[in-house]
């Protein structure tokens, strides 16, 4: 079966139920091949237990799933053979050494991924010390190591939970840059989980935002921090902000203008490139305009709006981008 | 899974159980350290006084040493090594990293049994050794057992500790705990099993307790040679022995199947 035009991951109306609480509560989820995907959320969302549902560590309530293009559970082990993931902490063998960790799983693989061992441990850094003990292993080299058991499969498919817990500052960039060598270079899919903001937005093409068991909204990453491109906003710098603002109301450009710290801040009512004209009324008006810059949001800003807006119980439909 | 697969398993499990020093170690003293602490006991008293008392070695040595290995201290060791078969992956956490494969949690279950047998048998093989040693060493000319009695010896060695081995990587993976499952394992051994077997008024159903359809095969009569056969304390036939084993090891197998099938990784 050609499953290589199907989703990496691919699920609908999910839901897990621990007793009465919903961990997971209808999520409808897809994460295209050959990115790498954020998913996101506060502690507590839901995002282990998909991690942990999709690879049939435990059983969904409700719902399916598709893997590679594989149903799960009914072809989990198709599904899962150029699958690696990294649930939760990696935890080993700790009186087994790196090298023989990883024989561990490639025996439970196909007869080949003993082949993999050594440049999976190569692609992490971890040749010179294979031979030692995992206990005497720092976190960040259990993290690496985590990443080369996960080699072995040869991964279409990366799944990894929190990865840079525990990691120095160095341990994280090189974590990064890591993961964007294997969806670049390689080709292959990362699914990140995290509740890092800044980490899935320096490392992922596109993300979803998951809270209490709900995804409230998913998509690129640049559509996600601007709101899906409904908001484009500017920052005005000018030498008279009362006259500007006049200028501003009274324009259909604009959808909305306040004065800031700043200067101005307006919100267009149309495309970006309406932004030019904005400048050449305020300029036809004898507005002397020393400043004209869009306002980039970051994912972290998109987050906490639409966390505090949850907060104050809206329905995660009024809030999808 | 084709055999390849499933050799490479159990030699992964394999090597998990004999690079774990502490439990080799125990269990190596387990069944090793009693049959050398009698050698030299017997071996001193028959030394001060000859006439009193026997050789350590020799045919009566043998019958002497061979419950203790296969019966009471062998099986311990077989506990250890079982329950850390058994729960090793999930005390180590590494449970879920194996089920994340996709290989069956059957299989992976399955893979623990040859293990821990190959490392029992191996631990039993050097056991019985310096208890082969011990009889003919210390034998002082008194007669010594044939090579028909020393090899049924083994095989009943082997067969007495497999079977305590294999219901503790059952039992073990059933409670997902090595600690809990030692405790009672090692209670029931040592100490339920022991009071069960002589309380008259339970009758043949005595006959379910495993130590008793174990002792049923054994070359020798353990105890005070007036029992059944092999010194078991309650009669029955080899059929019976043979179906009470059976049940044993397919009862405590299925469980353990069960809870690895069913649990949260």
């Amino acid at each position: 079966m050609d499953t290589s035009s199907t989703p990496a991951i691919e699920t609908v109306g999910l839901t897990k139920r621990f007793g009465e609480r919903a961990a997971l509560d209808g999520i409808d989820l897809q994460v295209p091949r050959g990115v790498a995907f954020g998913f996101l959320g506060p502690n507590g969302a839901g995002k282990t237990t998909i991690i942990r549902t999709l690879l049939g560590l435990t059983p969904a309530s409700a719902g399916t799933m598709h893997v590679l293009g594989y149903p799960v559970p009914a072809q989990r082990a198709q599904a899962l053979q150029r699958v690696g993931a990294i649930v939760e902490e990696p935890r080993f063998h700790m009186h087994l050494t790196g090298r023989e960790n990883l024989r561990i799983v490639a025996a439970v693989r196909a007869p080949e991924t003993f082949a993999r061992i050594d440049p999976a441990l190569a692609r992490v850094g971890l040749a010179d010390r294979a031979g030692e003990k995992v206990k005497s292993y720092s976190m960040g080299m259990r993290q690496r190591l985590g990443v080369a058991r996960c080699l072995l499969a040869d991964p279409l498919l990366l799944i990894l939970d929190e990865p840079t817990n525990g990691l120095d500052p160095g341990g994280i960039q090189e974590f990064r840059e890591m993961i964007r060598e294997m969806v670049e270079q390689e080709g292959r899919t990362v699914f990140v989980s995290s509740h890092l903001l800044d980490e899935v937005e320096k490392t992922c093409d596109a993300a979803a935002i998951v809270d209490r068991g709900k995804i409230v909204t998913q998509g690129a990453i640049a559509e996600l921090a601007d709101g899906g491109g409904a908001r484009h906003e500017l920052i005005l710098g000018v030498d008279d902000v009362d006259r500007a603002l006049g200028v501003l109301g009274a324009s259909e450009l604009v959808a909305e203008a306040r004065p800031a710290d700043e200067g101005i801040r307006l919100v267009l009512a149309g495309e970006p490139q309406t932004a030019a004209q904005v400048n050449a009324a305020l300029v036809g008006a004898g507005v002397g305009v020393t400043r004209l810059e869009p306002v980039r949001h970051s994912l972290e800003q998109r987050f906490l709006q639409i966390t505090q807006r949850l907060d104050s119980n809206l329905a995660p439909e009024e809030v999808k981008a | 899974m084709n055999a390849t697969i499933a050799l490479q398993m159990a030699g992964a499990d394999f090597l998990k159980l004999r690079k774990k020093r502490s439990t080799v170690i125990w269990a190596l003293v387990l069944a090793v350290a009693p049959l050398v602490i009698y050698y030299i006991f017997k071996g001193v008293q028959h030394s001060s006084n000859p006439e009193a008392h026997g050789p350590a070695g020799g045919l009566h040595g043998y019958e002497d040493a061979l419950p203790v290995l296969a019966l009471f201290f062998g099986p311990l060791a077989a506990i250890m090594i079982g329950t850390d078969a058994g729960a090793g992956d999930l005390a180590a956490g590494v449970f879920r990293d194996l089920v994340v494969t996709g290989r069956s949690r059957v299989a992976l279950f399955a893979a623990r049994v040859p293990a821990a047998l190959g490392l029992c048998w191996l631990v039993m093989l050097v056991a019985y050794a310096v208890m082969v040693v011990g009889t003919y060493a210390l034998a002082s000319g008194t007669p010594t057992p044939g090579g028909a009695l020393v090899i049924n010896g083994l095989l009943f060695t082997l067969f007495a500790t497999g079977i305590v081995c294999v219901v503790a990587v059952g039992f073990s993976s059933l409670v997902g705990s090595r600690p809990a499952a030692l405790t009672a394992l090692i209670g029931w051994q040592l100490i339920a099993s022991r009071i069960l077997e002589n309380i008259e008024s339970l009758g043949s159903s005595r006959r379910l307790i495993l130590s008793q359809a174990i002792t049923h095969f054994s070359p020798i009569f353990v105890g005070d040679h007036h029992g059944p056969r092999g010194g078991s304390t309650v009669t029955m036939s080899t059929a019976t022995a043979v179906i009470v084993s059976l049940v044993w090891i397919v009862v405590f197998l299925a469980l353990g199947v069960w809870r690895t099938r069913r649990m949260d990784a």
